[in-house]
């Protein structure tokens, strides 16, 4: 009795979450999914809004601008920070301090002061400065580079980085060669979770790209807060098909880091 | 003099991140921190934008409902992710692994499509407000969404999920034996966690109480999305003082971004010093 007491429980409490939790998702899919819902029941089951979306060429467009505007600064930032990790574990290991630093700010202020910041000092100077897409994709940059200095930095906690470039200078190899020859494939899945979690930050913003971005870019999300109030069944449709991208992105880094473990 | 430069040629590596981080991080920071003590359109110095912050009653209101709503949708999601991270601990492996997921999803669904998903839910013809209305539950039937209170019910439904998970982990670290040993003394369940559970999960639930609290009060495309500019919060008001096409008023914008950090920092603060109060008490 005790035991089935003790089993039953947590079962009831994470029910009752999932419910709490999955509602909200399960109604914007019903809705997304049936012509009317003016009764208690949704009635008229139908893809059209899909086909809608999918027919709409500035919802493609938008898709394609947030896939492009979320890779370029995660590759960006992934790539100065593999150089800055060069300085730090070859020659200077007492930087990283800084480092770590520099890449928790972002953090710590979230998208909105960062966006206004950026914003503030360069929209009234002269081009390029005042580029809008260049401030946009600048900011990206800063802004995912908690999650590339955390990935790295875990990798880089898995393997005794000093032995390994000394064992591949003993073997003739130059300070650079070896990092770039041995310490940054063994680096892959923290590249790879990073850049994930990077994606899925970046695929899902709102307030950088609304006050940076402006009209000049429209991503997804921006259309879609243009089209919310349009139509309901719609906007339902565009953010199950946006979410289904989240899920595919956080599903990657879950798998990836679930291999990590295991191996 | 060759050699020296050759010797330091590896410094070149920190110029892609120092570039990123000095233009796109640190100069425009310490700009908007600099701007909000400068006059608007001229040099000098002044502290007007942040009495204007105080006195206004606008933008009082925005740093008040700011702060309420992050307080209380941090502590009411701290206290719902509690019994879900305790619950986390004490199921089996495959609920945990469903529950896992399903929080690893839901805490992506955040900001529009959130929003969105309540005024479904909770709108004038919300799902629920429909129900409400057959049963006769006049709570539900004449139920606000775009108010205080609906704009606290989603922003607790995103606390939750990220507070849970980040909980788990502190849960998972709670010894059994201790419970054996408080009910081997006489002790109940209550006193096993005021006594033990709580004590020692203090830092990490004055922690994630932190980041939740931050990630409330600078969350700002939810309540956009659901109020647009009809209720008055400090990232809302911020972003306001630098969209207008016309007019910016990016001093005092940048004074009520300084508030903002500093409110964030405070709670960091607060956090940091309750924790070492209750360290030295501990010893």
């Amino acid at each position: 009795m005790q035991s089935h007491k003790k089993s039953a429980g947590p079962v009831v409490v994470i029910a009752l979450f999932l419910a709490y939790l999955l509602l909200p998702l399960l109604l914007t899919f019903l809705y997304s999914a049936f012509t009317q819902w003016t009764e208690l029941l949704p009635q008229g089951f139908t893809l059209r809004y899909y086909a809608e979306a999918f027919a709409d060429t500035a919802f493609l467009i938008s898709v394609l601008r947030t896939v492009a505007i979320s890779i370029l600064p995660v590759l960006i930032s992934i790539l100065a920070m593999l150089l800055v990790m060069y300085v730090v574990v070859v020659y200077h290991p007492g930087w990283e301090g800084v480092v770590q630093v520099l890449c928790t700010i972002p953090y710590a202020l979230q998208g909105i002061i960062l966006a206004i910041s950026v914003l503030s000092l360069y929209s009234g100077l002269p081009l390029p400065f005042s580029n809008r897409i260049l401030m946009l994709t600048g900011t990206y940059c800063v802004l995912v580079l908690p999650y590339v200095y955390r990935g790295i930095r875990n990798s880089l906690n898995t393997i005794r980085a000093d032995r390994l470039i000394e064992a591949a200078e003993l073997l003739g190899a130059g300070k650079l060669q070896a990092y770039l020859r041995v310490i940054v494939p063994n680096l892959r899945s923290g590249i790879t979770v990073s850049a994930l979690l990077g994606m899925a930050v970046l695929f899902g913003d709102f307030v950088v790209v609304n006050i940076i971005g402006g009209s000049y870019y429209e991503t997804a999300q921006m259309h879609l807060y243009k089209i919310l109030f349009r139509s309901g069944q719609l906007s339902s449709a565009v953010i199950v098909v946006l979410f289904a991208v989240t899920l595919l992105i956080s599903g990657a880094v879950f798998y990836q880091t679930g291999k990590g473990k295991r191996s | 003099m060759q050699n020296k430069l050759q010797r330091h040629r590896y410094l070149l590596a920190l110029v892609p991140f120092a570039l990123i981080v000095l233009v796109f991080e640190l100069v425009p920071l310490c700009t908007v921190v600099l701007r909000s003590f400068l006059p608007e359109g001229q040099f000098g110095f002044t502290l007007a934008h942040y009495a204007d912050i105080f006195s206004k009653k606008l933008y009082r209101d925005a740093v008040l409902n700011s702060v309420l709503i992050a307080l209380f949708s941090s502590i009411i999601g701290i206290v719902l992710a509690f019994f879900g991270a305790g619950a986390a601990c004490r199921a089996g492996a495959g609920t945990r692994r469903v529950f896992m997921s399903v929080l690893n999803m839901t805490s992506n669904f955040a900001g529009i499509p959130l929003a969105f998903a309540y005024i479904i839910l909770l709108g004038g013809s919300g799902v629920l407000v429909l129900l409400g209305k057959q049963l006769g539950v006049a709570a539900l039937a004449g139920y606000n969404v775009y108010s205080f209170s609906g704009l606290l019910l989603i922003y607790v439904y995103f606390q939750v999920p990220v507070a849970t998970i980040l909980l788990i982990p502190s849960f998972d670290a709670l010894h059994k034996e201790w419970r054996e040993s408080v009910s081997l003394l006489g002790g109940g369940s209550v006193v096993y966690w005021l006594r033990v559970g709580i004590p020692v999960l203090l830092p990490s639930l004055l922690g994630t109480l932190s980041i939740l609290f931050s990630n409330a009060i600078a969350a700002y495309a939810t309540a956009y999305a659901l109020l647009g500019g009809n209720f008055s919060l400090l990232p809302i008001r911020i972003s306001e003082q630098f969209a207008g096409d016309v007019v910016q008023h990016k001093e005092f914008g940048s004074a009520l971004a300084v508030v903002l950090m500093l409110l964030m920092v405070a709670a960091a603060a607060i956090n940091a010093h309750i924790l070492k109060k209750n360290t030295k008490e501990g010893l």
